[in-house]
């Protein structure tokens, strides 16, 4: 699957790549987080709680930032797993281009699931997930900006 | 675990089961009434229907401890004795059955869409009752004769139903 | 006699199912009953480094959790295939491991790993969730094309590009040549869509163990619950045979895949020892999508040459066949000898060759599903000759007429000798009926509203009742089909007849009783039908393929004859008449032209009080009899579909199916229209509306019934039926099989309907809404670029 987007957020770059790395705002924004650990520079473990479709469940995951070029772009990989609801893994490249007192955050990710996920829920995943994602940016323009 | 208590056929139904006892565990493995079948896990096969204060209901979807003081109605408590229900006898007339698994939600379902439309006032076409049966699968019969056994069935209760009035 | 043969009996088992007393599997409660769950594979393709199960065994509630090298310790042998295949260059198939749990390599999503008994079935479940795996995910392979590309990924060590075979039948330089001199050649690629069985009744399984007799019992849902004492036994070394009881009680439907002997079997009977516990195991529907074998997954390529007469002079196919991670028990058999034998259809072809590579995937195992490779055969040909006729400008019944094979015994460039048939009439009745005639009228009318209709033949025949056993031998099957019956006349008259075939709807209890009540007179409640438990009933095959009619049914009355002989015999000494004056009628034996007889319960009665029998004869009634056919028999048809498309939306409606069915003698009427019901229904499914599909990681993305579509009452019309019997000459009864002929004939009628109401014929199953508007957009594009 699939899935890229573009936010506009009410802050200058290094604000925004500060907040991308602050686990403290992560959590906060991240629909359904309980928990978010930075394990080192690079690294995250996070808990969330995620409804898809007929699909709930609990996903424990490991988050690792790579290729970062601090404050313009990264890529993110992570793989979660929720039991026997099934696992999700992929990743995502991010960029940040300051534009006027905004950033433009673009966003192309790829994702596979796996288990239950997949097979009740897997036509609801991409919905479900741009969703997730406008929920997540919406949070995240309001902490950044507040 | 909760306390729940119901009417099961007729006759009073007590037990302590865990909170997310759904009434078709409850059915089979509590009242060890078997004839409520289970053939998914998504409310999609309707093998499981019951009738839950006279409306169709499957059995699957709801949680027994949310039916303190309901009356509930299964395959086995529909005939009169040993006189069959007529939706019983119309699908062993019209060999409206053959692995007889999906058979207590098709009847359960015919009777209530029987009863639903005669209560209106509307004819049960052939064509009403396939589209009734959205949410009854069965793998054996092709429908065509269970089709004709709700048809027939509803005839004689609609027979019935004008002898008692 | 009312109640015999061809009489419309209303079934005998009705009652019990009617008012929700059948005896399911999943019905029994036995005691010290144990629930299980198994962990399985999250990916399709893993080598499993770890199983921590220690979370599990700390629920409260849970009693083990078992893996595969345990089961592997204990001896439990690895799962088998029942035929072997050799292909074109002489060279056995290769074919990967398949152990009950994984022991390395888990192969597919689904794959049991492990094994959880605990107290009651949602703690099994729960514990199941909390076993961690650790494991590292390999590229998978999931398409059949894909499998046999270069660098695909290998699904098992021992089988290089997973090829499992190659294996050819006919003559291809005759075809080749054939070709090259034809005056028309139609080519087509088909794809024959994956499918799940789906029986409404999920696989269950209840296993105990008695320590003290060191003896097994094993209820489950099978077709054939004596081959899998056998197979349990010989192979799986669960137990000696006679320490192992099979009872396959009320089955609530099969279609091929409550065949095989499945992992989750095996591993509750092994866990019954290990535990000391009776294990009962019941799948739920996601895990039936995931772990129940699959049917059909083909990918055809078809050339057919006509003269120009529009004789067919040569038809070449070229076949890939997806066997799923696994061969499964009669996997190797469906692409090859139920579906290359049957390439000449119901034509005069002078030259047939087909080629069938077989493929392992990171898949469930695919297997035998109602009609079993001969849907794919029939779909190939038919879509194939409607084609035809189509690009040649003819009307596709009379291309059909042109090339049929109109003498018997028929013996086809493929093997098979056809017994009887009348190909012709059947074709003009199924026409008749489904007015045909004022089809022209009907599309005018449809195309003033806007609609498409359109018309699709299939005329096909099958083989039902594969035979004899020791032609099949020389064909690799590790079994033999015959079928076993036992008689017993009970001292007061009654009789049972003790049957090797099972019936899981098919209504045998009925059926089998009538050949009864027509033989002896007996009305059919006198007589009781005893299948389905190893401990009462002697060896028998079981119950697919359409054999219970051809080769179950001809058992009993080779047993039924025996019975006669020796009630004669009773009769003629207790008479004191000459037995060839005795006859049966009425339900009485008599002295032919006397008022002399005596009823079957005096004929039982003497058999056994025993105090004047003839001279050395023992005592009793009951006689066992072993049919082994002596070939297939080969039901045929006719069927016409006709659609109506709305060109907007695709959405296809079927507004008249017809079925004209040629099974020889029909037992009871009922119960063979009920089954072309249910078949013609799957090939509906089949064609418009089911596909199992897998994500190119091998994530199985149709696991429930929101997203596999099953037919429902409103995608299917009513049908018109008629039969046109030649009866079989090969068996007692002249009966030919009706159990698959429905889903057999059916899908290349719905999408030649299809592919003739939108003018393109370039469309492959399921003809969902969006496949069928893509088609008509892409005629329109054509169109305008002309």
């Amino acid at each position: 699957m699939d899935l890229s987007g573009q936010y506009r957020i009410p802050a200058d770059v290094a604000t925004v790549w500060a907040a991308l790395n602050d686990a403290e705002v992560l959590s906060r924004c991240i629909p359904g987080c309980e928990e978010l650990e930075k394990e080192s520079d690079t690294e995250m473990a996070a808990k969330v709680a995620l409804k898809i479709g007929p699909v709930k469940a609990r996903f424990s995951g490991r988050v690792k930032l790579q290729d970062l070029n601090p404050p313009h772009s990264y890529s993110i990989v992570g793989e979660g797993k929720g039991g026997v609801a099934g696992f999700a893994k992929g990743g995502a490249d991010v960029r940040l281009t300051q534009d006027g007192d905004e950033t433009v955050l673009d966003y192309s990710a790829k994702a596979q699931v796996g288990g239950k996920l997949a097979q009740l829920g897997s036509r609801l995943v991409k919905s479900t997930s741009a969703k997730l994602a406008d929920q997540f940016f919406d949070n995240f323009s309001k902490a950044v900006a507040g | 675990m909760t306390q729940i208590k119901m009417t099961v056929n007729g006759k009073s139904a007590t037990a302590d089961v865990p909170d997310n006892t759904l009434l078709s565990e409850f059915l089979r493995e509590n009242m060890r009434l078997t004839g409520t079948h289970v053939g998914c896990d998504t409310s999609q096969c309707g093998a499981c229907v019951v009738h839950v204060d006279g409306r169709a209901v499957k059995s699957c979807t709801v949680l027994a401890a949310s039916l303190e003081g309901a009356d509930v109605t299964t395959i086995e408590g529909i005939a009169n004795g040993k006189d069959l229900h007529p939706m019983q006898a119309a699908f062993k007339a019209n060999h409206g059955l053959q692995c007889g698994f999906c058979t207590p939600g098709m009847i359960m379902s015919g009777i209530d869409m029987v009863n639903r439309y005669q209560a209106e006032g509307q004819a049960l076409t052939a064509e009403a009752i396939r589209h009734e049966l959205e949410g009854n699968i069965c793998r054996c019969t092709g429908y065509h004769n269970i089709v004709k056994s709700i048809e027939d069935a509803a005839d004689e209760m609609s027979g019935m139903a004008q002898a008692a009035e | 006699m009312s109640d015999g043969i061809g009489a419309r009996v209303e079934r005998k088992e009705d009652k019990r199912f009617i008012t929700g007393k059948g005896k399911y599997t999943d019905d029994f409660r036995v005691d010290n009953q144990a629930y299980a769950a198994f962990v399985r594979c999250p990916v399709a393709n893993a080598k499993i480094n770890g199983i921590d199960a220690s979370a599990a065994l700390a629920m409260e509630g849970v009693i083990a959790v078992h893996t595969g090298p345990e089961m592997k310790e204990d001896g439990i042998g690895d799962l088998i295939t029942g035929w072997s295949i050799t292909s074109k260059d002489g060279s056995p198939m290769q074919c990967g491991v398949w152990s009950p749990m994984v022991t390395t390599y888990g192969r597919y999503v689904g794959d049991a790993i492990a094994i959880v008994v605990a107290e009651t079935q949602a703690i099994a479940r729960a514990a199941a969730e909390l076993v961690e795996l650790s494991y590292d995910e390999l590229p998978a392979t999931v398409q059949v094309e894909a499998a046999l590309a270069d660098g695909a990924a290998q699904v098992h060590e021992n089988v290089p590009g997973n090829m499992i075979y190659d294996w050819e039948i006919g003559d291809e330089a005759a075809v080749n040549d054939a070709l090259a001199g034809a005056h028309h050649v139609t080519e087509m690629r088909m794809v024959n869509n994956r499918l799940s069985p789906n029986p409404m009744e999920p696989r269950s399984a209840v296993a105990i163990f008695d320590e003290a007799e060191d003896h097994y019992t094993l209820y489950t849902t099978s077709q054939n619950p004596h081959v899998a004492r056998l197979v349990l036994s010989a192979f799986y070394n669960v137990a000696p045979e006679h320490k192992l009881r099979v009872i396959a009680p009320d089955v609530g439907g099969g279609f091929g895949s409550k065949i095989y002997i499945y992992p989750e079997e095996i591993t509750c009977l092994w866990a019954s020892m290990k535990t000391g516990r009776s294990v009962k195991w019941t799948s739920d529907r996601t895990e039936a999508f995931l772990t129940d074998a699959h049917g059909r997954d083909h990918v055809t390529k078809a050339t057919m040459g006509f003269d120009a007469n529009g004789r067919i002079v040569g038809f070449k196919t070229d076949t890939l066949a997806n066997l799923g991670a696994y061969v499964s028990l009669f996997a190797t058999v469906t692409p090859t000898y139920l579906h290359g034998t049957l390439l000449s259809g119901c034509y005069d072809m002078p030259a047939i060759y087909g080629n069938v590579k077989a493929v392992h995937t990171n898949t469930v195992p695919v297997d035998a599903y109602r009609g079993a490779g001969r849907p794919e055969a029939t779909y190939t040909i038919e879509r194939m000759i409607e084609t035809a006729a189509r690009e040649m400008g003819m009307d596709p019944a009379e291309l059909r007429r042109k090339n049929f094979i109109n003498e018997f015994p028929y013996q086809t460039q493929v093997i098979l000798q056809y017994d009887s048939g009348d190909y012709h009439k059947t074709l003009d009745m199924a026409e008749e009926i489904a007015d045909v005639a004022g089809f022209a009228a009907r599309r005018a009318e449809a195309a003033a509203r806007g609609k498409l209709r359109g018309l699709g033949y299939s005329t096909f025949v099958e083989a039902c009742g594969i035979a004899p056993s020791a032609a099949v031998g020389s064909l690799g099957a590790a079994v033999g089909l015959w079928e076993s019956a036992e008689v017993r006349v009970n001292p007061v008259g009654s009789v049972e007849i003790l049957t090797g075939c099972h019936s899981h709807g098919q209504g045998h209890e009925t059926t089998f009783a009538q050949v009864v009540s027509d033989r002896l007179g007996i009305p059919v409640d006198n007589v009781s039908i005893v299948h389905g438990d190893t401990d009462k009933v002697q060896f028998g095959m079981g119950t697919y393929g359409s054999r219970s009619g051809p080769v179950g049914m001809s058992a009993i009355v080779k047993a039924l004859d025996k019975v006669e002989a020796k009630a004669k015999k009773i009769a003629a000494h207790t008479l004191e008449a000459s037995e060839d004056d005795i006859v049966i009628e009425n339900g009485e034996v008599k002295v032919a032209g006397t008022d002399k007889s005596m009823a079957w319960h005096e004929i039982g009665l003497a058999a056994y009080i025993a105090h004047n029998l003839p001279e050395g004869m023992e005592p009793g009634l009951k006689e066992a009899a072993f049919y082994d056919p002596l070939n297939f028999s080969f039901p045929a048809g006719a069927l016409i579909c006709e659609v109506e498309v709305d060109p907007d939306t695709g959405v296809t409606d079927i507004v008249k199916f017809t079925a004209v069915d040629d099974f020889g003698n029909i037992i009871n009427p009922n119960i063979v229209e009920g089954q072309v019901h249910g078949g013609v229904t799957q090939g509906i499914g089949q064609a418009m509306l089911e596909q199992v599909v897998y994500d190119d990681s091998g994530q199985m993305i149709t696991g429930s019934y929101m997203d596999y579509c099953m037919p429902r009452a409103d995608d299917v019309p009513s049908y018109a039926l008629d039969h046109n019997a030649t009866p079989s000459p090969l068996n007692p009864l002249g009966i030919k099989g009706c159990g698959e002929a429905g889903a057999i004939g059916s899908p290349p009628a719905v999408i030649n309907a299809i592919t003739d109401a939108i003018g393109n014929n370039d469309l492959q199953m399921p003809a969902t809404p969006l496949a069928v508007w893509t088609a008509l957009q892409n005629v329109k594009t054509s169109m305008a670029a002309e």
